[in-house]
């Protein structure tokens, strides 16, 4: 009977490989809930507008937990679920030998600035059309760092603090001019805990959850100081002053107070919840924090008081982590063709003003840009803070990226939490390192 | 009748078998393929056998032996804890569900609620500016701990887990407490037992069996805790929160190292096979075959 | 026995003040839910307290708004016809080789161990693998795969708790049915199943949350067709750029547990009815 069983399980299983399924239609895999999505639908209602029957388009989604996890495991299976589907430029690597690697049209060099097209190439070819950009904002208090800026008692107070906490006198400046140490000085004078007249409860908020997109914002930090993954002969270098000095950077501020003291356990959400309760005066965050917190309806205590500026200057220079979402092609997918003609019409300016109206983030070249502006300004500010700061790390788009920012995160918060040594903890991250990135 | 019964207990056994065998037959083979191969997803269907290289490496990663004694600690503490409070309340407030049966399900509620979602929810609940913990205690005390900072968090997962499980535990030993024929109390009550003696000589041995069940399936549970602790705080600052699951997890996918991850649990399988074994064993041999 | 009389009322009071600190804690995260699931967002931002300042709906009202792009109805629906299809799955698989290994001792020592084993491991290994059969054979993305899933997760529970429920059943009646001729699958059935009805229904509410509460599975094995309401729910609150919507959040956790919870009070009266009458009898 259980042999039977069997037997007859793998009879059924024999009878359905000759099936496969016929569908009419491309269908895209999406980025749900936000206005990646609501982009996404407006783009292709429009393309389903004009495309013939057979190449129209269907949209599906995944859950937000899982998601990569999800699509790893779909890729690696051979589905034939979805044709076209989503790729962020850190984990490139890991999904390009399950991609098929796209010829751009013509109309791309003219939408997107070169710098955006690499986000989506791997290994010499282009694997996608980048939809999205993400970089970092420092987000600040305008009304507050207006104050600081005027009021004598507490430039008085900020220079005590300075030299008390960082071990030498400084001057508040605006923003657009902070040095990391400026910043500091800043999240520490706004902190209620050192500075009783602080009308913020925290100075700044720090994102330390054990969480590989944290490793990102942090690398603002740890790039201006000079930090790299590796140097140019491919030796890791995570182990460099640069890095130390970063690293202390958030040790010290979570040590004395300036972060909820919960950070350890923060990630986007939790930074925004602090930040818009107006409890803290500045917010290393992502750009596409902006549009909720500037909202009267979602978070009344701060809208209309954010400014925004490019992370602060270090002794290399300014800069940002930036890494793109895009759409490529499935390898197993049935219907490339149709995908091709999709993802062609995507490139297109027309395509591209369509999505960036309905919410989307593209950085777009400044021809097009200048179309839209007046509808999203933001996007100005977006290309140029990509093309003037943007960096990826030696090694931030190699196969096992992901694995590099994993293992960060886990060795970074045990220092920053107290479980490990700063010597221990970059000790681990360089032979961790070592062997994930060695060709 | 010997021969008869074999007979009998094996049929009835047939489907229960065959559905493993047809759900898990197959998986199981290509895991045990995996476990001795060097296998990511780059080549799932074309794994590289290459030994007993990954357990060596499970049982020589610090990091599995950490995950091995979080879930062990865990799952003892938050099992002992419900049981406890589930017994003190199934027994204690015994008298009103007997008449109004429907009370109980006010106390089943919190299992209700998938474990994922709790935990996201928690992030809230528990957040310094917008949580209602923090806000309460703030205004009562001027002061709450870091519930997920290193020196909390084991507490607050510990006290998560009992909040949303004890409900479990009551409900069974609810069962138990209530299936009690009233004859055994009648008659231990007209030989002078009230009270404590009554509970304590009559009523807990009876309900021996069920209180062992309810601990093992609590404790197991526990054990492989997964949804709720990642997703309120992921593998913990330095992974200080990785259970035996999320470690098996992140190294199946996150690492990508499918070979150490089907390695790791088969390692678990094995042992935790060797101590029901051993459990049945010791109380097969106590009780008289009927 | 005076003594009992006069602190009747007294006790009876202290239970019910248990039972209501006991409500009231242990539902501790779903009241702040539900209290959550009830302000706007803005005030989430500026009001943790309990108190709820101006109670609106808006929440509740945007899952159901997005019902064009994600149909909350389709995944509980999924959830639903998956979930009790594996939970009684699980039951009629369980039951009689629960019988057989209480009364029989067959597989014993080797299925009930290997059964309960599989509570103890992260199911999520079998994820690839299952998979790959699935694709083989159209179960991928079908309540159908899914419900079996479900059967597995409770395959382990129901087993242990029917086969420590039987063992506990007197014998003395079964030897009586027996004696009269009845067939082991009668006298399972008309027998053992009725004296067995509390734990059954115990076990069914148990196997049904679970099922409904599964979530890696769901994800994993499903796209869009079969996806369940655990998986589903993050669409509704994803904010931009990764963030989380409190309010709708709480508010789909609410929606999301209705079923179960209606389901729970509905069985509650079975076994309510089922106690009493074994009293009376007893």
């Amino acid at each position: 009977m259980t042999r039977l069983k069997t037997l007859l399980a793998g009879a059924a299983m024999l009878a359905a490989m000759g099936i496969s399924a016929a569908k009419a239609e491309v269908t895209v895999l999406g980025w749900p809930g936000g206005p990646e999505e609501a982009g996404l639908r407006k783009v292709a209602e429009a393309y389903n507008a004009k495309a013939s029957e057979a190449d129209k388009v269907k949209l599906i989604f995944f859950n937000r937990d899982g998601f990569f996890d999800k699509l790893a495991a779909d890729l690696a299976a051979g589905t034939t679920e979805f044709d076209v589907n989503l790729l962020a430029t850190y984990a490139l690597g890991r999904y390009a030998p399950f991609m098929e690697p796209i010829t751009l049209p013509a109309a791309a060099n003219e939408t997107f600035p070169e710098k955006v097209l690499a986000t989506m190439q791997y290994d010499g070819k282009q694997y996608g059309i980048p939809t999205d950009l993400s970089l970092h904002f420092m987000y600040y208090r305008s009304d507050l760092i207006e104050k600081l800026l005027t009021d004598a008692d507490w430039k008085t107070t900020y220079g005590e603090i300075s030299e008390k906490y960082l071990g030498k006198k400084l001057e508040p400046k605006g923003p657009d001019q902070w040095t990391w140490e400026d910043w500091m000085a800043t999240a520490l004078f706004f902190t209620k805990s050192i500075n009783k007249d602080s009308p913020t409860r925290y100075g700044s908020v720090l994102q330390m959850k054990n969480l590989l997109f944290n490793m990102m914002v942090w690398h603002s930090a740890a790039r201006a100081e000079g930090g790299d993954w590796m140097d140019a002969s491919g030796a890791i270098t995570v182990d460099s002053p640069a890095f130390r000095t970063a690293l202390e950077m958030y040790k010290t501020l979570f040590d004395d107070g300036a972060t909820p003291k919960d950070s350890t356990s923060y990630e986007y959400a939790e930074a925004n919840a602090a930040f818009g309760s107006g409890q803290a005066a500045t917010m290393l965050q992502w750009n596409a924090a902006f549009a909720d917190l500037d909202s009267k309806e979602k978070t009344p205590a701060v809208a209309g008081k954010i400014g925004t500026v490019a992370p602060p200057t270090g002794p290399a220079g300014r800069f940002t982590h930036i890494h793109g979402l895009g759409l490529g092609i499935n390898k197993a997918s049935t219907h490339k063709e149709g995908a091709v003609k999709f993802l062609d019409w995507l490139a297109t300016p027309e395509a591209m003003t369509i999505y960036a109206k309905a919410g989307g983030s593209p950085a777009l070249s400044d021809a097009v840009v200048a179309g839209i502006v007046a509808e999203r300004p933001d996007l100005k500010k977006l290309g140029e803070f990509a093309g003037a700061y943007g960096f990826v790390m030696n090694g931030g788009t190699a196969a096992k990226a992901l694995q590099v920012y994993e293992l960060q995160a886990k060795e970074f918060t045990a220092y920053w939490s107290g479980e490990k040594t700063l010597d221990e903890a970059l000790a681990a991250t360089k032979s961790g390192m070592a062997e994930l990135l060695k060709q | 009748m010997e021969r008869q019964t074999i007979l009998q207990g094996r049929v009835l056994i047939t489907p229960l078998t065959a559905f493993l065998i047809a759900l898990l037959g197959f998986p199981l083979l290509l895991d045990l393929l995996y476990s001795v191969s060097q296998v990511g997803f780059e080549n799932i269907r074309a794994p590289e056998i290459s030994g007993l290289g990954n357990y060596a490496k499970a049982l020589a990663d610090p990091e599995f032996w950490a995950a091995a004694w979080f879930s062990l600690r865990f799952g003892l503490i938050v099992a002992s804890i419900q049981v406890v409070a589930g017994l003190v309340l199934a027994i204690f407030l015994a008298p009103l569900f007997a008449a109004r049966p429907w009370l109980i399900a006010f106390l089943m509620l919190p299992m209700m609620v998938a474990p994922a979602l709790v935990g996201l929810m928690y992030r809230l609940i528990l957040h310094e500016f917008v949580g209602v913990v923090p806000y309460y205690l703030l205004e009562w005390y001027g002061d709450f701990p870091a519930f997920l900072g290193r020196q909390w968090v084991f507490t607050t997962l510990v006290v998560i887990e009992t909040l949303q499980w004890t409900p479990f535990a009551l409900l069974i030993l609810h069962s138990a407490y209530a299936a009690i024929s009233p004859d055994v109390r009648e008659a231990a009550a007209l030989d002078g037992a009230t009270g404590l003696r009554q509970l304590v000589s009559i009523d807990l041995p009876l309900m021996l069996p069920a209180i062992g069940v309810t601990a093992f399936i609590r404790f197991i549970d526990s054990f492989r805790v997964f949804d709720n602790i990642y997703t309120l705080v992921g593998s913990g600052a330095g992974g200080s929160t990785t259970s035996m699951s999320i470690y098996i997890y992140q190294a199946f996918f996150k690492v990508g190292d499918i070979g150490l991850a089907v390695a790791a649990s088969m390692l678990l399988l094995a042992a935790s096979f060797v101590v029901l074994w051993t459990i049945n064993r010791l109380t097969a041999r106590r009780e008289p075959a009927p | 026995m005076n003594q009992t009389l006069s602190s009747r009322p007294v006790m009876s009071a202290l239970r019910w003040l248990v039972f209501a600190v006991a409500v009231l804690v242990l539902n501790f995260p779903v009241i702040a839910t539900l209290v959550t699931s009830l302000k706007s967002d803005a005030e989430i931002s500026s009001n943790a307290s309990l108190i709820i300042e101006h109670p609106t709906l808006d929440n509740y009202a945007a899952i159901f708004a997005m019902a064009d792009r994600f149909d909350i109805l389709h995944y509980l629906m999924n959830s639903l016809v998956a979930s009790l299809i594996g939970s009684v799955l699980a039951i009629a698989l369980a039951f009689p080789a629960a019988y057989a290994m209480a009364r029989f001792k067959t597989g014993r020592s080797w299925l009930l161990p290997l059964a309960v084993n599989l509570r103890a491991v992260p199911l999520i290994i079998f994820a690839i693998p299952i998979y790959l059969m699935y694709q083989q054979v159209g179960l991928l993305d079908t309540r159908l795969g899914l419900a079996f899933i479900f059967a597995l997760v409770n395959i382990p529970l129901v087993l242990v708790l029917f086969t420590s429920a039987i063992a506990e059943l007197p014998f003395e009646i079964e030897e009586a049915a027996r004696v009269d001729g009845a067939s082991t699958l009668r006298l399972i059935w008309h027998v053992v199943l009725p004296m067995s009805l509390n734990v059954v229904a115990a076990s069914s509410v148990l196997a049904f949350i679970y099922s409904w509460n599964e979530f890696l599975f769901g994800l994993m094995l499903t796209t869009s067709r079969a996806t369940p309401i655990s998986v589903g729910a993050s669409f509704f609150f994803a904010a931009s750029g990764g963030g989380v919507r409190w309010g709708v959040a709480a508010a789909v956790m609410i929606l999301a547990t209705l079923p179960p919870l209606l389901l729970g009070l509905l069985m509650y009266r079975q076994i309510g009815r089922s106690m009493t009458a074994g009293a009376v009898k007893g």
